[in-house]
């Protein structure tokens, strides 16, 4: 058995030898699939419960990856936003010395998410700029023809 | 409805996000799908040799020992039931029930039909280029229950 702690590393060197397989678009591939086939919990929150499913997904799993976070959601203003203080996984990955991260690591996240969210009328933004200190910020928005002020 | 701020620091919660578990068997079984079964086992080696080597590292230091530190800390951490036998040239790892397929079944999640290959091919990969040789005696894919055999490789 791998771990569930030692997943983000088993993570890590799967991209490592898709790309080594087909290049960038092999991983590509796989994250839509992983969209398609393992985020079905995050589509069905928002889909019963709006912008505030993106709450109650991340709640879950970013207490349970002992993230160091700040979430706001304003519903009124159909908002969802998170600032990653310090993610556990790409930290994890920055701090073992003796693997080194896929070089495009955090792009997983803005696939997933993204697929999963734009489709049903939301507006996915995220700052990926700070990932090598392991910090990002997203933010999610309802687009404006879906909006309630609309 | 009012704003809403949750914050959370990384030492208000443990660090057990079992779910990954998931994503680890969607990864494989599409790699099962898109490249075949070679694939998979290709990967898992790869994986284990490049993170595992502190743990091959320490097993060429302090022979089975190691291991057995190893297997308790992983499967204690996600509560499964096992039991290990050490001796100075063997190691005899008996898992009842593996966390992951109990955590996969529990919630829903499609178990991949290569999903041993976290045990078989990881142990294997693991035990390369040390004195030991790792073999999967037995395996049951509903439960993830294995017994799994560490000896010390003939000269």
């Amino acid at each position: 058995m791998i771990p569930c702690t030692d997943f983000i590393a088993a993570y890590s060197e799967l991209f490592k030898y898709l790309e080594q397989r087909g290049g960038p678009e092999a991983v590509q591939d796989f994250w839509d699939y992983l969209s398609d086939n393992f985020l079905g919990n995050l589509r069905n929150l928002v889909e019963n419960h709006g912008i505030r499913g993106c709450w109650l997904y991340w709640q879950h799993t970013l207490s349970e990856e002992a993230a160091d976070f700040t979430m706001e959601l304003d519903e009124d203003a159909d908002e969802f936003r998170i600032i990653m203080h310090h993610c556990p996984s790409k930290g994890r990955l920055l701090a073992w010395n003796h693997i080194a991260p896929y070089h495009n690591y955090c792009g997983h996240c803005d696939v997933l998410y993204r697929r999963v969210l734009e489709p049903m009328g939301y507006t996915y933004w995220s700052d990926l700029s700070r990932t090598d200190d392991a910090q990002c910020e997203l933010r999610i928005t309802l687009t404006l023809e879906h909006s309630h002020y609309s | 409805m009012p704003r809403e701020v949750l914050h959370r620091s990384a030492t208000d919660n443990e660090y057990l996000h079992k779910d990954f578990h998931g994503a680890l068997s969607t990864g494989i079984e599409y790699l099962h799908r898109r490249y075949g079964a070679e694939a998979v086992r290709e990967y898992m080696w790869q994986f284990a040799s490049a993170f595992y080597a502190p743990l091959i590292a320490d097993i060429n230091t302090r022979g089975l020992a190691a291991l057995r530190e190893h297997f308790q800390r992983i499967y204690e951490q996600e509560g499964g039931e096992f039991s290990i036998t050490l001796s100075e040239d063997s190691l005899s790892l008996d898992i009842q029930g593996c966390p992951a397929v109990a955590h996969l079944r529990e919630n829903g999640y499609p178990v991949a039909e290569l999903f041993y290959e976290t045990t078989r091919t990881v142990n294997e990969a693991i035990c390369e280029g040390t004195p030991f040789q790792a073999e999967m005696l037995s395996y049951d894919p509903q439960t993830g229950r294995s017994l799994i055999s560490f000896t010390r490789r003939e000269l």
